[in-house]
């Protein structure tokens, strides 16, 4: 009975998995179904009361994402960083770790991409490799001064990722100022004063046309990785390990499971593919994404976007698939918005709202779920 | 004592309604029907005894009266009038008090602090530390008030539980297991002022214990549970402890587990121990066993310190040999705890080193004392046992995968068979190997961590309380197979608060106070009287 | 090298240095007094950012529309709380994570700031200064101190009245117990999520009136990239100042030199790189954290939700 009942850290209500009975599933439907809507009704409702009407908005934010001529592609390309980000994220979360400084290392990440890719220049595909692998350590690296700040002087990741991202990003537009670091020669950039160079043709990331809508390869690498991801994590001794940590760090201790040693490299990898995402954004161009080359706030909130898939995912690699591409057309279609009259951010307030909408139905069902688990538990023992 | 008045019959006093009557009382949790249709009363200057194992819902009932739990049907009357109590603080205003044995102190406040914790009006200092002063003086329960509670002995903590509880001058105080963290001569101690409190102020009080000979010396009436109901109740007096133990257990079984389930000891029995009933343990060459022969797990001059920089452990050195069962007896807190931490990896020696089979192993290093060969059965399994949120098969082998997996890829089957094979060795209660940990009951939690830590093939085998919160079956369960690890040659070092449990299974016993061994005696030379000294750090 | 520590001194000697020091103190002690209540609690609540920003946003609309200020301080504050309402609700009432809520609450504010004010368009103006004889007259921190506008002396009440708050009420203690040991605090009677929404909401009237302070106090216009990550910064001056109220105003003071001395430099016509010195604070707060943060004792229930009966 409880009078000697043990102590333990609560497991997250993060922790609180899919239905496994039928039954259940009826009411994760119907709860996630009223979540959303009652999310895009309170977003509709915004717009009328600012003076706008809903309908023409949501005409327009499917027109910008899908239906237009080369939208869909489009979005296909905003969702592959997203969704490269949001990978990386889960590492992170499987392990217990709070990383919310994706912004910054896929800024610092792309940096990477220039520098080196300049550095080492090279002809065609081979360089390209280098570039996303550059950006992969870029942004490894800038997680990896969070990971020594918490497992060598105990600083709360949670905080230093987030102050990580500021000063990440002013260090690379320090650098974007330098001739020696990323500035471009006058030639190359006109009147600009922070910008690099452009990347070279056979540098860039292929975009092979399909039904008038250009498909980026870094769509295909990041649902490969989401893939990959998956299957690592539920699959082998690795993940095994690392879940093990972020569930029951204590346990993990005992078991071989170095907190710091697992956990500094889900930190950095997930730092690592934040930064692979920046690189796949500069090699992979498109308009949303700038020219193929680096400019100050290149980032464009798609590191935040990205962690807010895979919270909304909820660490589910496959999950997040979908949940990027949703992301990104709200991304894709703010930009066609701006015609209705309404002023385009309504797109940020529609996605905030959707994320805390889908908070709910998870935080409800763990709660149902613990109580159960709970009376049966206390009273069996 | 006013026992001798009463009517032996009813055990109430004429014409008073009864301070608490459970009317009816059932309450389920889930498919569990934790109180079936109990009907108990609670007289004012009566001790209420209320027995049961764990589980038998006698907690649960007190909770309804705490305000913690509602229940489903039935009524509850204070004083003859029927109560609705929705929270502790609603119960409070009823003038009911509870005297909690855990969780109810906040280390980090003062004692002044936590005994304001949970009235309600303004906060005033002075006059909380004026009321605590009054009950020292009353009771003899001197405490500082301004101390903080985190740095207080178990002892002391109780003293502050008690003083909390009888500020808000309670015409109802229940005791929950009030002498599970103290020693023989501080329970005596606390009888003694329990018997002033009833019988000096006319309060009804309730003594709830699963340990028999506590129930049978410091009460007046007495009820029994099992499975939800009250199945017997009788008067103190007219009790003796062979008809409670049937009332309790329901059933026959092995002394072992009956005595650490019941807890029939006492201080008074000290003197003539050898003439008590205790089968003699199987490992008949256990004190012959460490003769001469070097031992497998070898603990070496170990300091540490707690989270408050106290010593948690000083200058502890221990020695344990293949096939004997050692005893660590102690009241909690102890450094027991620390002791068990250490060798689960999860602390670091200030000095003093861990060696298995005359190796070094590196103190704090994760996974270093799992990999040389030392299994552990944690005090506390949510803590470092397992993982609630993983599946039974997983955690079947958190420690190593390695059976399991094949080049860094768990194969699912060979986990599926495992896991099959290990549910069906330890008699697991599961809806499969699939099912969440968080799913089992915590006696089936408790086989999967013994079923894990046997099957790395250990060498040296703690078990830290590894009976506790668990019922008489798997109490007897937990005892044989602990006993057949060191008849396989396991050397096993048994950390419990229950003496019990420990002069049942342990060819060695050892005690632990203030974080040093204290005492060392075989288990034919123990002396009762010297082992409750030794606990109490008054030898 | 003796340029640079002339330009030190001159910095140090600055009168303008110590009156945005105090500008930028007062900002993050209004925000982190606050926050450093809900974090005893039990929450480390990263929506601090969002709740300044709303505060902000709030209090210019209020001003806008009745051209108050007392009154632009209550829209400040309501708006603020109308924050901390869906942090405390979803992460004590739902059990959602804190973080999980306080992140995406950031960045919901942040968009419908953004949206609100193309779609309001609030304007608003700078608040009197009131200089107070004599005390003004100290040298450096005088004017620093005792010359700025109104809004900036609010800070004299929400110091004490915090400290009053926590180390003097029942409420105070119940809040402190339920950041330690939410078991107890339960057995105990105390609702503990309560104390622990309560304590978010306390969060979200300081932080209301800090909001407020920026727009009417310092900056006198809203953007709505007023507040840009200060929020984090109150919040790692708790840490810093190791959870105790004393502490954590140090923290903002420590951490305000550093963003004062970043415009003082400028200011003062020395040439440094614009983006390095922009970072400074971030870094001070980093490495002020590696130095201290392992140090100190944190309410041993920070960050831990509480269902009752699990533990």
């Amino acid at each position: 009975m409880t009078a000697t009942a043990p102590t333990t850290p609560t497991p997250t209500p993060a922790a609180a998995r899919a239905p496994r009975q039928g039954g259940r599933a009826g009411e994760w439907f119907l709860l996630y179904g009223l979540s959303t809507l009652g999310a895009l009704v309170l977003s509709a409702l915004l717009v009328e009361a600012t003076g706008g009407d809903w309908r023409p908005v949501v005409n327009a934010l499917l027109d910008g994402s899908l239906r237009k001529p080369g939208r869909w592609g489009e979005t296909l390309g905003t969702a592959a960083p997203l969704l490269i980000v949001a990978v990386g994220t889960i590492i992170s979360g499987k392990a217990g770790l709070i990383n919310i400084g994706q912004e910054g290392q896929l800024f610092v990440g792309a940096a990477f991409a220039t520098y080196f890719g300049f550095l080492i220049g090279g002809p065609g595909p081979l360089n390209v490799v280098l570039i996303l692998i550059f950006g992969a350590i870029g942004g490894g690296l800038w997680a990896g001064v969070a990971a020594l700040l918490k497992f060598w002087r105990n600083v709360p990741e949670v905080l230093s990722t987030l102050l990580l991202v500021t000063v990440g990003g002013q260090l690379v537009a320090y650098g974007l100022s330098q001739p020696w670091l990323l500035l471009a020669p006058l030639a190359d950039r006109g009147n600009r004063n922070q910008v690099s160079t452009q990347l070279a043709e056979d540098n860039r990331l292929p975009r092979p046309e399909i039904f008038g809508n250009e498909v980026p390869l870094a769509a295909v690498i990041a649902v490969a990785l989401a893939i990959i991801v998956s299957l690592v994590l539920a699959r082998t001794v690795w993940g095994f390990r690392l879940r093990m940590l972020g569930r029951n760090p204590r346990a993990a201790q005992r078991s071989g499971v170095g907190q710091t040693r697992y956990g500094a490299a889900a930190l950095m990898l997930s730092g690592a593919f934040a930064g692979l995402a920046g690189a796949a954004m500069l090699a992979g161009g498109g308009f949303s994404f700038g020219n193929y080359q680096l400019v100050p706030g290149f980032a464009t909130n798609i590191g935040w976007t990205g962690l807010l898939v895979a919270l909304v995912a909820r660490e589910k690699a496959l999950v997040a698939i979908p949940v990027a591409f949703i992301f990104a057309g709200l991304r894709t279609g703010s930009s066609f918005v701006g015609a209705t009259g309404v002023e385009g951010r309504i797109t940020d307030v529609i996605q905030g709202f959707l994320v805390l909408a889908l908070l709910i139905p998870p935080a409800v069902m763990f709660l149902r779920d613990r109580r159960r688990a709970r009376a049966a538990a206390t009273e069996r023992v | 004592m006013e026992s001798g008045s009463t009517d032996p019959a009813g055990a109430v006093p004429a014409g008073a309604a009864p301070a608490v009557a459970f009317r009816n009382i059932t309450k389920r949790f889930g498919a569990v029907t934790a109180c079936d249709r109990v009907d108990l009363e609670l007289h004012r200057g009566r001790i209420h005894g209320i027995l049961g194992e764990n589980g038998a819902g006698k907690s649960t009932l007190m909770k309804m009266l705490i305000g913690l739990v509602l229940p489903d049907e039935g009524s509850i009357r204070i004083d003859g009038e029927s109560r609705a109590i929705h929270s502790p603080l609603a119960a409070a205003n009823l003038g009911i008090g509870m005297v909690h044995q855990h969780f109810s102190l906040v280390d980090a406040l003062t004692v002044w602090e936590n005994v304001a914790l949970g009235e309600a009006g303004r906060l005033d200092p002075g006059a909380i530390r004026n009321r605590i002063g009054e009950i020292a003086e009353q009771y003899g329960l001197v405490i500082d008030p301004d101390a903080r509670v985190g740095e207080l002995t178990a002892g002391l903590r109780q003293r502050v539980e008690i003083i909390k509880c009888l500020r808000r001058d309670p015409n109802i105080v229940i005791f929950d297991e009030p002498t599970s963290v103290l020693t023989p001569e501080e329970s005596v101690q606390l009888f003694a002022s329990l018997r002033q409190v009833v019988a000096d102020e006319g309060r009804a009080v309730v003594l709830v214990s699963h340990k028999l000979d506590e129930v049978l010396h410091a009460t007046d009436d007495i009820s029994i549970m099992r499975q939800g109901q009250v199945v017997d109740r009788l008067l103190a007096a007219e009790a003796d402890a062979p008809t409670l133990a049937r009332g309790m257990v329901g059933r026959e079984v092995s002394l072992r587990s009956e005595r650490a389930a019941l807890g029939v000891l006492s201080v008074d029995e000290a003197n003539g121990f050898d003439d008590t009933p205790i089968a003699p343990t199987t490992g008949s060459t256990a004190t012959s066993a460490s003769d001469g022969r070097r031992p497998v797990l070898s603990i070496t001059n170990a300091s540490l310190r707690g989270s408050g920089g106290t010593p948690a452990l000083q200058d502890l050195s221990l020695d344990l040999h293949a096939g004997e069962i050692v005893g660590v007896a102690g009241v909690e807190g102890n450094g027991q705890r620390e002791l068990g931490d250490l060798l689960s990896s999860l602390l670091s020696l200030d000095s003093g080193s861990v060696s298995i089979d005359g190796t070094r192993v590196p103190d704090g290093r994760s996974g270093a004392m799992a990999r040389a060969g030392i299994g552990v059965i944690p005090e506390d399994r949510h803590d470092s046992g397992i993982v609630l949120d993983m599946t039974l098969a997983e955690n079947l082998v958190l420690v190593d995968q390695s059976a399991v997996a094949q080049r860094g890829v768990l194969d699912r089957r060979s986990l599926d068979r495992f896991a099959r094979a290990m549910i069906d060795e330890f008699a697991i209660q599961c809806a499969g190997p699939d099912a969440p940990m968080w799913s089992l009951s915590g006696g089936n939690q408790q086989r999967v961590v013994l079923a894990r830590e046997l099957a790395q093939n250990p060498k040296v085998l703690i078990a830290a309380q590894p009976t506790r919160g668990l019922d008489v079956g798997a109490i007897e369960y937990m005892g044989e197979r602990l006993e057949a690890a060191a008849e396989a040659g396991v050397a096993v070092l048994l950390i419990s608060s229950e003496l019990e449990e420990i002069l049942d299974l342990s060819h060695r016993i050892v005690v632990m106070h203030s974080g040093r061994i204290v005492g060392e005696m075989t288990r034919s030379e123990v002396d009762l009287e010297q082992l409750g000294l030794l606990m109490g750090g008054a030898a | 090298m003796g340029a640079f520590f002339d330009a030190i001194i001159d910095i140090i000697s600055s009168d303008s240095t110590y009156i945005n020091g105090a500008l930028f103190a007062a900002f993050l002690i209004f925000a982190a007094s606050g926050e450093w209540v809900a974090e005893r609690a039990g929450t480390l609540n990263i929506s601090v950012e969002g709740m300044l920003l709303a505060g902000a946003f709030a209090s210019a609309v209020g001003y806008d529309v009745t051209e108050s200020m007392p009154v632009a301080l209550l829209a400040g504050i309501v708006g603020s709380l109308v924050v901390a309402a869906v942090q405390a609700e979803m992460s004590h009432r739902l059990s959602a994570d804190q973080f999980v809520v306080g992140l995406t609450l950031n960045i919901l504010v942040f968009g419908l700031a953004g949206f609100l004010d193309n779609e309001l368009e609030p304007t608003t103006k700078h608040a009197g200064r009131w200089v107070i004889p004599v005390l003004s007259d100290i040298p450096l921190v005088g004017d620093a101190l005792f010359a700025q506008r109104w809004p900036f002396y609010l800070l004299f009440a929400v110091i004490p009245l915090t400290w009053w708050v926590v180390y003097r009420t029942r409420w105070g203690l119940e809040v402190r117990s339920v950041g330690e040991n939410p078991q107890s605090a339960d057995v105990s009677g105390i609702d503990v999520n309560r104390r622990r929404r309560q304590s978010i909401y306390y969060a979200g009237f300081t932080s209301g009136i800090g909001g407020w302070f920026l727009i009417f106090g310092v900056i006198g216009l809203f953007e709505d990239s007023v507040v840009g990550g200060r929020g984090f910064i109150a919040i790692a001056a708790v840490i810093f100042g190791g959870w105790t109220l004393r502490g954590t105003i140090a923290g903002c003071a420590v951490f305000a030199g550093a963003l004062s001395f970043r415009l003082s430099v400028q200011g003062l016509g020395y040439e440094v790189n614009s983006e390095l010195l922009q970072s400074l604070p971030f870094v001070v707060t980093l490495v002020g954290m590696a130095l201290f943060a392992h140090r100190v004792r944190a309410p041993a229930a920070l960050a831990r939700p509480f269902v009752r009966g699990l533990k």
